[in-house]
This record gives C-alpha cells, sequence and structure tokens, in this order.
C-alpha cells in the first residue's frame, strides 16, 4: 500500500480510495467525501493512476458504437399491432369514469324522477310558509331535504360532463 | 433523458388504436433497445427478433403499462428481461452438454481466447472499442444489462433502480462489481484499453 509517512495527515488513506473511486467517478459521493477524493489523488500517483484507467473505461463505455438498426425492423411491430382491439376498448376506456359519478352509485329511489318532483314540492311549499313569516324551525330541514335527490342528482352529471370536457381537452 | 410527457401523450393515442403513434414510439426508441439487445446478445440477427419480440409485447401490454411510471422505464425493464431470459434459455441449452450448471446464470466462468494480442500491441480505438464490446457481451447477463443501462443509455441510478425493480445499493454494487468484472477480464486479456 502506499503510505505516504511523511503525510500523516493525509484525510483518505488509498485502500479507501480504492473502494471509493467508483463512486467519485460517478458523482454519487457527497461534496466534502468527494473533496477528499480529489485532494488524494492530487498527492498519490498509484491511486491517480487507477483514477485515470477507470475513467478511461468509463468513456469507452460511452462511446461504444451504435449498431444501425435493420431497415425491416418496424414492419414485423406495426403488423403485429391489435388496432382493431385497442380502437373497440377505446370508448369503453374514454366512458370509465370514477365509481361516484356513475349513475347506478345513487340509489334508485333517490334517481326516481317521483322523488325528486315530490322533494321539489315538498321544499316548494316549506320555501313558501317561510317566506310568509311562519317561523318554525323545521322548514329550513324541509327545504333542504326536499331538494337533496335533485341536488345530487345534478351535481353527479356535472361532475360526469367535467370530466368529459378535461379528458377531451387532454386529448 | 427521455420525454416522459411526450411519452404519455402519444402512448395515449396508441391506446386508441391510431397507428401513427405506435410508429411514433418506434422511431423514438428502436435504436436504444436494438442497440441494448444488441450488446446483449453480440448478434445482429439475434438482437433484430429479440428487439421486435420486445416492442410486440410491449405494444399488445398497453393496457397495463402504468402511467405513475416513465414509459421508458417500463420499456427498457421488458426489454433487459427478455433478452436476460434469452440468454439464460441459450446457456442452459448450450450447456447442459456439460451439466451441473445452476438455473439463476448469475456466475459465469469466462474463457481466454486462444490467440489473444500481444501485450505491447498498440491498439486502434476502434478495435479497442470491439473488444471491449466482446468482454461486456461476455459478463453475466445481469451485469451485462446494468452496464449497459448505465453507460450506455446512460441513466441515473435511480432510474436503472426503477427498471430492474432493485434498491439502489443493489443497483450500485452490481455496477461496481460489473466494472471490476470488466477490467479483471481486460487484463486477462492482455487487452490495454
Ligand atoms: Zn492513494
Amino acid at each position: 500500500m502506499y503510505g505516504k509517512k511523511n503525510k500523516p495527515d493525509l484525510p483518505l488513506d488509498c485502500e479507501e480510495g480504492g473502494r471509493g473511486l467508483q463512486e467519485y467517478l460517478d458523482g454519487t459521493l457527497d461534496k466534502p467525501e468527494s473533496l477528499r477524493f480529489f485532494l488524494h489523488l492530487r498527492e498519490c500517483t498509484d491511486c491517480q493512476g487507477e483514477h485515470d484507467r477507470l475513467q478511461g473505461l468509463f468513456r469507452m463505455l460511452e462511446s461504444l458504437p451504435d449498431h444501425e438498426v435493420p431497415a425491416d425492423f418496424d414492419r414485423a411491430v406495426l403488423d403485429s399491432v391489435p388496432y382493431a382491439a385497442y380502437q373497440a376498448m377505446e370508448p369503453l376506456r374514454r366512458d370509465r369514469v370514477p365509481v361516484y359519478l356513475e349513475e347506478a352509485f345513487l340509489p334508485r329511489f333517490v334517481r326516481a324522477r317521483l322523488t325528486r318532483l315530490v322533494g321539489f314540492g315538498i321544499a316548494a311549499v316549506a320555501a313558501a310558509l317561510a317566506l310568509r313569516g311562519d317561523g318554525s324551525a323545521l322548514l329550513p330541514v324541509l327545504i333542504v331535504t326536499g331538494l337533496l335527490p335533485e341536488v345530487v342528482v345534478r351535481l353527479q352529471g356535472l361532475g360526469r360532463r367535467a370530466l368529459e370536457t378535461t379528458r377531451r381537452a387532454e386529448s | 433523458m427521455f420525454d416522459r410527457h411526450q411519452d404519455l401523450k402519444t402512448i395515449r393515442r396508441c391506446k386508441r388504436g391510431e397507428e401513427a403513434a405506435f410508429a411514433e414510439i418506434l422511431g423514438r426508441y428502436r435504436g436504444a433497445i436494438y442497440n441494448l439487445c444488441y450488446r446483449m446478445t453480440h448478434n445482429s440477427e439475434d438482437a433484430r427478433d429479440l428487439g421486435q419480440e420486445v416492442f410486440i409485447k410491449v405494444f399488445s401490454l398497453l393496457d397495463r403499462f402504468d402511467e405513475n411510471y416513465a414509459f421508458s422505464s417500463w420499456l427498457f425493464r421488458i426489454g433487459t428481461n427478455h433478452c436476460i431470459d434469452h440468454l439464460r434459455r441459450n446457456r442452459l441449452r448450450f450447456l447442459s452438454l456439460d451439466g451441473g450448471v445452476g438455473p439463476d446464470g448469475e456466475e459465469y466462468e469466462f474463457q481466454l481466447p486462444d490467440s489473444g494480442p500481444t501485450p505491447d500491441t498498440v491498439l486502434q480505438r476502434k478495435e479497442a472499442l470491439e473488444r471491449l464490446e466482446e468482454v461486456i457481451s461476455e459478463l453475466p447477463p445481469h451485469y451485462k444489462a446494468i452496464t449497459l443501462l448505465r453507460h450506455d443509455q446512460q441513466l441515473s441510478y435511480e432510474e436503472i433502480a426503477e427498471i430492474l425493480q432493485l434498491p439502489l445499493g443493489t443497483v450500485k454494487a452490481r455496477i461496481h462489481r460489473a466494472r471490476n468484472q470488466i477490467q479483471q477480464m481486460l487484463a486477462a486479456r492482455s487487452y490495454d484499453i
């Protein structure tokens, strides 16, 4: 080993240097560590030689010649693609929405036209009573509950449409 | 190094069945994948077959591609695994004549050529590169793959870890061992590069 007896404060010895040289060259050491290597390499011809050999190898590895792709490479690949299957899948994929935006996510009776109409009627009557100055605390509750089925169904539809619009914009 | 966002847009067009989009992906990656396969097998016919198989596989599995990852990582993972599988299959077939080889292909004896060049031959750069390619082609499949991803594709350790689905520490250790082995093989053949 290299030793360097006249420099006992050498912060990095050759053994450590040999082990960490690859990381040094990869640039994956942190700054202080990298500096220790740099300083050691400046002082130590053995490690410097090893460094240069390894760096030469890296350069060679990075300059391996590219081989030309055969001219008929693409044809076989493009002929094999199941275009029709992808095209057939597309509407399904496009229509797929998060489960809470699917109509079936809401119970059938909530979606029923009758429920929504009756709810609307209840809310309207309650609102009329409230306007006439009837102070019952029940009225706001009736208004909200009555409107709820209609609001939920409409919000869901709005969410679906918003999603479709963003998807169309993306593609 | 590859444009992840651009890839994603093209992949979405592929999923709609647009032939031009598949051709775009080929244009972007055929060179990288073909050369990966070439250096893994050191044979142009195998490289063509393997490279085409990789794309055929990828193009038929696009619905399984997880858009949270880079398409290039997924493509290189399939490419690397396909080559490693090919090498192992062939190695087993070839070595079954001698028998007694473990199925993992991890350890690998390489043979010195009978008539190597003399140590003091001054090598042309081109020759040196050819020798390096030859040595790489004889590395164990895993070392070979990791060396090519790092130095030929010039990917980061992080990207390689994602491609090979290995911890970062394992990737580093393997690359170090692979380089050591390349140096030893070059020295054993007195190939001075
Ligand atoms: Zn030293």
